[in-house]
């Protein structure tokens, strides 16, 4: 009898990733045979993302006991293409909270599209899938894989309300300029591989810390070109300019959510390369990524001060927003960065769950005279708005206050005290815009009388709010994790 | 117990949010009366205050180690009369606040928590917990010039925002600058303050920081020429929060520099101690000159918290141990006379809707308890003998004397002109006959009015003739504070020390 001798597979490591599709699947196959209330998906859809957040928790310990014991190469799976390290774990737990958290605040969206609603509930788990996938490889086109499956799922994503133009355009400019941004992206890889001979992270840096590379003009052109396309998918200055006009007219349900899985998955992938790949690279790469991020700082809080449109300014504030995270790349350590983008997320979602509770969870644009008054409407829903928006502002007492001190500080102990201090000058730009907006909500009048606040937006807000006063108060804990949670 | 002092207006704020929107008379008395409980704990710190140097009643709770930031308060004379300066105008400010209907139980909410921040910024030692306190500020005030302020609020309460936040900003980057530097020098992160003393800085980054720090403190006194944001916000703000704002807040400023800049940075501080003696000092004679000419009775003592907030400037930067005890003490009485100006401009805007001092005329006729206040608070304003402002102003011109002697002399100029535009105000507003209608018509102050305004009266003159009820207390305090200078420079302070010694040394000089 013959012996077939199948592979060591460490499942595990996919398993979050796994569940997500088979989630995916499952919705649109129920909702093709039985057809069954939306809140039957709904419940599908929970069902798997909890599933999936406890496998990330078993990932956790696992990575834990592995480096304990030293053993690095039990973290790695699939022949090199995953790594189950600390920092992917923690980036799909993030993932995955955001995930559901968006899938809350669009909830109303996803009842107005009646049948399908189904289409929705997939394409957010497919996209979670794809990023999940992305921030755990330890292979360049593993990680363009991930990126594609996540991108082309939110491409669709911003076009899902069929009877607006608006939310098409939006669409359209996101998809072009996106697959643009991928395939500048895969060249990069492509580049880097012919200079170095290798695709894997973990092997590029190996690569350097064998040999001294004397001519490394492709590299640099290659790692250029993966800067670009990361850049892009982050919406960080000078490759921003589509971001305004896809959060301007995608459907306000599913902003929030586009935005954050974007931010999450792109700066957690770059700080990998950046980090992991070619760190003895850094006298090359790291005043470039200083120089995007002091743009990125200046061009979206300057820009935002002019924004007339709610979305729009949320847009370039996260223009800004891209330009703190990358401080904290410019730090070199990650531990200020995840923290950052998890708070930052978070209230990213929470900002479009007021959005679209005001303008309607199918709205393309938001113009800030739609707040006018909102405290007096409804007080929770104008102090929840005021919280988040300081809380991106950076007010001590928020998250936002603590992701920025975290990030400030670790770049300037890397030597890089300009940009802090030009972070700091556009953290004081970025008042006015955030500022502008809470007096349209507390200082103005109108005379329109109160809103409805859906219960899943009450839920979104209670834990968009909660979460960003409680990690600005003891921080602590999260510091802790992201601290656990650096790449191999 | 410090943390009580905290604690219970955000308590109260937290009671006064829960009281339901329909019984909206009950907010405003239920604030003020919870606001008399950090008051009673300020005042029995107060009473068992040591007059030592070194902070009392300290505090300390890690709050996240690896970044060696803590919850760290304590207490010591130089922020303790600020302590019991805030507790006593808050509930006074509140209660002065009748005439804001609108909103009030969010009004309330927002000056409790002032107050905790105001408090908290007094009694950090940890620089980060200062600047969270310090910056956490920003936004109740923001919200009370912004939503309760006159018409032109909402510009008001940005460039109020904008400019504090661009000082906060500057302030951030020389604390992380300073703690990365600590952190290299002994391997452990730390922003305490009594560990940050001890960073051994060059003297080019000792001078960028302290650069940064004065900026920031400079922007919140306001020292010229960063002070064009405070008549704004001072015009535009309701009674109470231009009460809080003239009494507390700008102290920030000065407080600041006497605490941080002159015990974290003593060699800059000593060299740097011309400039910002000049800066205020041009500050005194620029905002007495601009508050002759005021037509705005409310802008006019905004302008005049320019003059006398460089005064204190130049006593804190003249490192003697008069002009640093002068300086803390006019801390308190500038905001006990300032708010008091403030609340009784308040007053005469309530029952005149405006402050054109053109409008007024004869008001002694016609209101004479208000016309007896209002000369009274002059008086102090001014430095009448017998009066608090007298001591503030005497002890930092004789102590200024002796190390920066041209500037004093320039700066006693600015007595004479602030009796020039108080008594000229004065004049214009309540002497000769009431010839306006509106003006014969006027009520005087109520009984609530009176009690709101005797106990500031009877605080300038317990300070006025017994200033040594709070010297004795500062004293120890500013005294270490020099201390410390001298041990890290060659800066020797000049004899002599005590108020009493300057009276009795003076006058064996001549």
């Amino acid at each position: 009898m013959i012996e077939i001798t199948t592979p060591d597979v460490s499942w595990i490591a996919i398993l979050p990733e796994l569940v997500l599709a088979l989630g995916a699947v499952g919705v649109l196959l129920v909702e093709v045979q039985w057809k069954p209330a939306t809140r039957v998906l709904g419940a599908i859809s929970a069902i798997t993302l909890v599933i999936a957040i406890f496998f990330t928790f078993l990932q956790w310990a696992q990575a834990g006991d592995a480096l304990e014991v030293g053993g690095l190469d039990e973290l790695v799976a699939f022949s090199g293409m995953i790594v189950m390290d600390g920092f992917a774990v923690f980036g799909r737990f993030v993932l995955l909270v955001m995930a559901g958290l968006g899938l809350l605040a669009g909830w109303r969206l996803v009842e107005r599209l009646n049948r399908r609603g189904a289409e929705a509930i997939a394409l957010v788990l497919l996209a979670t899938t794809g990023f999940s996938i992305m921030v755990a490889s330890n292979n360049l086109v593993m990680m363009f894989l991930g990126l594609e499956i996540g991108s082309i799922s939110l491409y669709i994503l911003a076009g899902l309300t069929e009877e607006k133009t608006k939310a098409d355009e939006a669409a359209m400019k996101y998809f072009l300029l996106g697959s643009f941004a991928s395939a500048i992206f895969v060249y990069g890889v492509a580049l880097l591989y012919a200079g170095t001979g290798q695709l894997e992270i973990l092997a590029i840096r190996q690569f350097f810390t064998e040999f001294i590379v004397t001519r490394p003009a492709v590299i640099l052109i290659g790692l250029a070109l993966i800067i670009v396309g990361l850049g892009f998918k982050v919406s960080a200055a000078p490759f921003h300019s589509w971001a305004p006009d896809v959060y301007q007219g995608a459907p306000s349900g599913v902003v929030g959510y586009m935005a954050a899985m974007a931010k999450i998955a792109g700066f957690l992938a770059m700080a990998r390369i950046l980090l992991t790949a070619v760190p003895q690279l850094d006298d090359s790469w790291l005043p470039v990524i200083a120089g995007i991020s002091a743009l990125s700082m200046l061009v979206g809080s300057t820009i935002a001060l002019v924004q007339s449109d709610v979305r729009r300014l949320l847009a370039y504030s996260g223009v800004a927003h891209a330009g703190f995270i990358l401080t904290g790349i410019v730090g070199g350590a990650t531990t200020g960065m995840l923290f950052y983008v998890t708070v930052y997320s978070i209230q990213l979602i929470g900002a479009f769950a007021v959005v679209a509770v005001v303008s309607g969870p199918s709205s393309s644009g938001s113009s800030i005279d739609e707040y006018r008054g909102l405290a007096r409407r409804s007080p929770a829903l104008g102090a929840a708005f005021a919280v988040l928006l300081l809380g991106m502002a950076g007010l001590p007492l928020t998250s936002g206050f603590v992701a920025k001190f975290g990030v400030f500080s670790e770049a300037w102990a890397n030597g890089y005290g300009w940009l802090v201090i030009v972070a700091l000058l556009a953290s004081v730009i970025s008042f006015a815009f955030y500022l502008r907006v809470i007096v349209a909500m507390y200082m103005e009048e109108t005379e329109e009388e109160g809103i409805v606040v859906s219960l899943a937006a009450r839920w979104v807000l209670t834990i968009a709010v909660a979460g960003t006063v409680l990690a600005g108060i003891l921080p602590a804990p999260l510091i802790d994790l992201a601290a656990d949670a650096f790449p191999l | 117990m410090l943390t009580w002092l905290i604690a219970l207006p955000v308590i109260a704020a937290a009671i006064v949010a829960l009281v339901p929107g329909r019984v909206k008379e009950l907010h405003l008395p239920l604030g003020v009366a919870l606001a008399v409980l950090p008051l009673a704990l300020a005042g029995y710190v107060f009473w068992v205050f040591e007059p030592i140097a070194g902070y009392q009643f300290v505090q300390q709770a890690v709050w996240y180690e690896p970044w060696g930031i803590s919850w760290s308060l304590g207490i010591d004379g130089v922020s303790m009369p600020m302590v019991l300066l805030t507790a006593i105008l808050v509930p006074i400010a509140l209660a002065a606040s009748t005439s804001i209907t609108r909103r009030t139980k969010e009004f309330v909410v927002y000056t409790l928590l002032l107050e905790a921040g105001m408090i908290g910024v007094f009694l950090a030692l940890d620089l980060f917990l200062f600047f969270v306190f310090f910056e956490a500020i920003l936004i109740p005030m923001y919200f009370i010039i912004g939503i309760w302020g006159s018409d032109r609020r909402i510009y008001a309460a940005m460039k109020f925002f904008i400019f504090t936040a661009f000082g906060s900003a500057v302030l951030l980057a020389g604390i992380i600058a300073l703690a990365v530097t600590y952190a290299d020098q002994f391997g452990s992160a730390s922003f305490a303050l009594s560990d940050l003393m001890n960073v051994q800085l060059s003297t080019g980054a000792e001078r960028w920081l302290f650069a940064a720090f004065a900026l920031a403190f400079a922007i919140k006194v306001p020292l010229f020429p960063v002070h064009t944001w405070l008549p704004d916000a001072h015009t535009e703000a309701p009674t109470a929060g231009s009460v809080l704002l003239a009494a507390v807040l700008l102290k920030l400023g000065t407080y600041g520099l006497l605490r941080f800049n002159l015990s974290l940075f003593p060699e800059a501080s000593v060299d740097a101690a011309w400039i910002m003696g000049t800066l205020a000092v041009i500050g005194i004679i620029y905002g007495a000159v601009v508050a002759i000419v005021q037509p705005d009775l409310k802008r006019l003592v905004a302008y005049s918290s320019v003059s006398h907030l460089g005064f204190i400037v130049l006593g804190t930067f003249a490192l003697t141990s008069g002009s640093l005890q002068g300086a803390v003490i006019q801390n308190v009485n500038h905001g006990l006379v300032t708010g008091a100006l403030f609340l009784l401009v308040g007053m005469i805007y309530e029952r005149r809707h405006t402050k054109q001092i053109s409008e007024f005329g004869g008001l002694q006729k016609v209101m004479p308890v208000f016309a007896g206040f209002f000369l009274f608070m002059i008086f102090a304003s001014i430095g009448l003998p017998g009066l608090n402002g007298f001591v503030g102003e005497f002890l930092i011109l004789i102590g200024s004397y002796s190390t920066l002697p041209a500037l004093a002399i320039v700066a006693a100029i600015g007595v004479v002109l602030a009796a020039i535009y108080m008594l000229w105000a004065y004049e214009r507003v309540f002497t000769g006959v009431p010839d306006k209608e509106e003006n014969a018509a006027l009520s005087d102050l109520s009984i609530r009015e009176i009690s709101l305004l005797a106990p500031l009266a009877i605080l300038v003159l317990v300070i006025g003739l017994y200033p040594n009820i709070l010297l004795d207390k500062i004293a120890p305090s500013t005294e270490a504070v020099l201390d410390h200078i001298e041990e890290q420079t060659e800066f020797v302070r000049p004899e002599p020390g005590r108020l009493g010694d300057v009276l009795v040394a003076g006058g064996d000089h001549e």
